[in-house]
Formats: C-alpha cells, sequence, structure tokens
C-alpha cells in the first residue's frame, strides 16, 4: 500500500486558516441550551420514565425476570385487585435501569409502559420507585 | 486643557506643594479606577468571545448578561485563603504579584489617551522621556514572573520562569529595535523631545503603513510580552500546571491574571498608538480617546482571535524565531525607516 507524502505547505497558511474558523464560529449561533428556562430536543420515541397501571398489573413477576441489571423487583403492596391476587408489584430502581424496554416488551397485560418524561431529579438519595409512585404522574411523586 | 491642569486649576488655593501632591494623587485615584474597570472589561469580553468561538454562551447569571460575574469572580479570590508553600523565599514570593501587577499600572499611566470633549487631554504623566521610560516600566512585570517562578520551590514553577526568561530575551531586542524605526522617523519629524505624545503627532500617515515589517515584529512581541498563546510558555497550562503561578492562590493568583488581562490591554493601546495612529481621526472633534479606544478594541479582538485559534509553539521554535527571523527583519525595518527618512523624506 502507497502511503502519500503529504506535500509541503506554504507557512502561516495553516495557521491564517485556523484564525479564519474562529472567526467563522464567533458569528454562529450558540449551541448550549439553557436547560431550566428551554427544554434540550429529545427524539419522539425517546423513553425514561416508567409508569405502572396498577389495575391491569397481574403480579406475573416477568418484569423481574427479564431485568438485565435486577432493577426491578416486587414489592407486596395491600390493594385489593382481583387480578392480582399475591398482590405483588413491581418497585423500579431509576438508578439503574437502563432503559431497556424489556419490561414494558414482556408484559402481558401492558401494565408497565415507558414513556417521555425524563425530570426524576429528587432530593433524597435513592431513585427507588415504590408501585404506587411508578402510578403517580412525576409532580406528585414525594422526592 | 488637559485633565491634570483641570484638577491642579480646582486645588490652586492650597498653595504649590499640596495642590501638585493632590493634583496627582486625585488623577492617579481617577486613573487606576478606569484603568482596573478596562480591565475587568477586557477580562468579560474575552469570556464572552471565547464562548462564543466554542458554540457556548459564556457568562449570563451574575447580573444582566452575566455583567457582574467578574466582580463575583473578584470577590471570591479575594475571598478565598491564600495558600503559601512552606519552603518558599518568603519576600520574593509576596513581592512577586504585586511587582507584575504595579508594573503593569504605571505603565498604563505613561500613555497619553488623546483629548475627549470637556474633559480636555486624559494624560496623567507627560515624561520628557516617555518612550524609554515606558519600555523600562515594561521590562518590569517579567522580573515579577521570574521571583514567583524561582520563590517557589516548585519545579513547574522553575521551568515555567526559565521559559519565561528564554522568551523574554528573545522578543525584547527585535521589540526595542522596531520602537527605534519608529524614533528615527519620529525624532525627523519634530523638533520637540519625543514624548509618546509628540510621537503620535507625527502621525499623519500610521507608522504601521509606512513600517508593515515593523508593525509585523512589534505585534508578536506585544503577543508574547503578554504571554498568552502561542507564546505562552511561561505558563504552558497543559505541561507546566500553571507555569510560574503554579503555587499562587487567593488573589495573589488574581494578580498574575489581571497582569496577563492587562498587558494585552496595554498591547494594544500602544500599538495603537504607536503603528495605527493613535488618538489621530478624521475629524478634529475632541474625540481622540474615542478613536483610539476603537482602534484598541479592533487589536484587542485580532489579538483574542489568535488566541483562540493557535497551539503554543515550543520554546526553542520561539527563540529561533526571535532571533534568526524578528531580529533580522526588525533590523531591516530599521535600516528601511532610516532610507525613506533620509532620502524620500516621508
Amino acid at each position: 500500500m502507497d502511503v502519500k507524502e503529504p506535500g509541503r505547505r506554504i507557512p502561516l497558511v495553516g495557521s491564517l486558516e485556523g484564525v479564519l474558523t474562529v472567526l467563522k464560529h464567533a458569528v454562529m449561533k450558540p449551541v448550549t441550551v439553557q436547560y431550566p428556562e428551554e427544554q434540550a430536543y429529545t427524539p419522539e420515541r425517546f423513553r425514561f420514565r416508567i409508569f405502572l397501571n396498577l389495575d391491569d398489573c397481574v403480579g406475573c413477576t416477568l418484569c423481574e425476570q427479564v431485568c438485565p441489571n435486577k432493577s426491578i423487583v416486587m414489592e407486596k403492596v395491600n390493594r385489593e385487585n382481583p387480578r392480582n391476587k399475591r398482590m405483588i408489584y413491581p418497585d423500579v430502581n431509576f438508578g439503574t435501569c437502563t432503559v431497556c424496554r424489556n419490561c414494558e416488551e414482556i408484559c402481558p397485560t401492558d401494565a408497565i409502559y415507558l414513556t417521555h418524561v425524563f425530570e426524576t431529579s429528587r432530593t433524597k438519595n435513592s431513585f427507588l420507585y415504590s408501585p404506587e409512585e411508578l402510578a403517580k404522574q412525576e409532580g406528585e411523586v414525594i422526592k | 486643557m488637559s485633565l491634570l491642569a483641570r484638577t491642579y486649576n480646582i486645588f490652586s488655593f492650597l498653595g504649590y506643594y499640596a495642590d501638585t501632591f493632590l493634583t496627582y494623587l486625585i488623577d492617579s485615584i481617577i486613573f487606576l479606577l478606569a484603568a482596573a474597570i478596562a480591565i475587568i472589561l477586557t477580562i468579560y469580553f474575552f469570556r464572552k468571545y471565547m464562548a462564543r468561538v466554542q458554540l457556548r454562551i459564556g457568562p449570563n447569571r451574575v447580573g444582566k448578561f452575566g455583567t457582574l460575574q467578574l466582580i463575583a469572580d473578584a470577590l471570591k479570590l479575594m475571598g478565598k485563603e491564600s495558600i503559601l508553600p512552606k519552603e518558599r523565599d518568603d519576600f520574593p514570593y509576596k513581592v512577586a504579584p504585586i511587582l507584575v501587577f504595579a508594573g503593569l499600572m504605571v505603565a498604563f499611566s505613561l500613555l497619553p489617551f488623546g483629548s475627549f470633549f470637556w474633559v480636555g487631554n486624559v494624560v496623567i504623566s507627560n515624561s520628557e522621556v516617555g518612550i524609554i521610560l515606558l519600555f523600562a516600566v515594561l521590562a518590569i512585570m517579567p522580573i515579577g514572573e521570574m521571583l514567583a517562578g524561582i520563590s517557589s520551590h516548585n519545579k513547574y514553577a522553575l521551568t515555567g520562569a526559565l521559559r519565561s526568561v528564554a522568551k523574554d530575551i528573545s522578543f525584547e531586542v527585535p521589540m526595542m529595535i522596531s520602537v527605534l524605526a519608529i524614533v528615527v522617523m519620529a525624532s525627523a519629524r519634530t523638533p520637540s523631545s519625543l514624548t509618546i505624545g509628540s510621537v503620535v503627532s507625527t502621525e499623519i500617515l500610521p507608522y504601521g503603513i509606512l513600517q508593515p515589517l515593523g508593525l509585523f515584529v512589534f505585534y508578536i512581541a506585544m503577543i508574547a510580552r503578554a504571554s498568552y498563546t502561542p507564546f505562552d510558555m511561561g505558563e504552558s497550562e497543559s505541561e507546566l500546571v500553571s507555569g510560574y503561578s503554579t503555587e499562587y492562590s487567593g488573589m495573589r493568583f488574581g494578580l498574575f491574571y489581571v497582569g496577563m488581562f492587562g498587558s494585552i490591554l496595554l498591547g494594544s493601546f500602544i500599538i495603537s498608538l504607536f503603528y495605527l495612529g493613535g488618538y489621530n481621526g478624521p475629524y478634529e472633534w475632541n474625540l481622540g480617546l474615542i478613536y483610539l479606544l476603537i482602534k484598541t478594541v479592533i487589536v484587542v479582538v485580532i489579538s483574542f482571535t489568535v488566541w483562540l485559534s493557535m497551539p503554543r509553539i515550543r520554546i526553542d521554535k520561539f527563540v529561533n524565531l526571535g532571533w534568526k527571523y524578528l531580529f533580522p527583519i526588525s533590523v531591516f525595518n530599521l535600516v528601511l525607516a532610516g532610507f525613506l527618512t533620509l532620502y524620500l523624506g516621508w
């Protein structure tokens, strides 16, 4: 394979090209998005926050089994639901969730599903969401 | 009537000595405040400009458009603890940042800034030996950097100081020779002694047009004087932590920081005064200061653009550049200036 020798360049031309690039960038629009005031663009199919419909969940534990890094653990909740006799519901840790969407795919009743919401910042040092919290809107969860 | 004479008249009832003392004191305070504000504006402008070049927004939280960010930074630096290295050489360590800052401020006070509406001629010191004094004062700042590097007892600081010295001795000779070319031209045009003001008053055609080579050499020397990229070997932040200012913190570091931006501003003022016609402009409406500021801002923008677009060159390459290229070019420029003055009478 032939390696092409770089041709001899005129001195200072490269530096001047750099200066021109800098000047060009100085008149371009900044790409920074000032987050809380304006929303960054997220694609339409972007998903993060997991929601749970407590009435649809049948407690089959498939989501717990399919979760690749054990972010989902079944938890007992005292709640009357004829379809969920064992009264167990998934409990999600968003600190380790990789948003693989396996749980959403495997769920036989579509009780667990991911949404476009991604603002899940919290003041307490835990990203564990109990089943009741998963059923609430993000604003109603006590953080 | 100049600012100095105006203040002198106000206090004339106090008698000669008190009057002179008060005049110079008050003018110095006014001037120091103005210089500090100008440097702060330069730093703010640099941060905004750098942000825009890097497609960021820059400071925008403290005050409208982040204008108070620099004040906040200065307050933060003043409030910080100044950590002193244990094995320092105490006196030089403490005097070094003050030397840098004082040298800068004295150099500022020697410049004439032209006239400004009713204020009159804005000048603090109109020395008969202005040019020599200016460049003598400019040579104080490297001493501060050198002292800082040696007294810190730190290998990075020492290496930075050594590089700084190597850089200084290789650009100062071409710089002085290119200034000599201006003196050659100016002294043929005016019978009066060569204050900076009288040099500027001879610039009907700016010396930058008559001596483009001199402008080139002097500009490179001013970049090296202010030591920013491509010639920031004294600092070399990617190799030597922070060069000669490695062991400094708090306001002592702040003085070095201010010294660097101040010398960019100072260099731009000197270039506009000597090479771009200074405060001479198309209309005689007492707008000298405005003309000078416009020219200075243009030079500052060019300097920042150079800063942001170039990588640092190696110290031996810079020494080569200084002695093998800049020195012959400046000597050639001097001969050319003498030829133009003697035979063509320009």
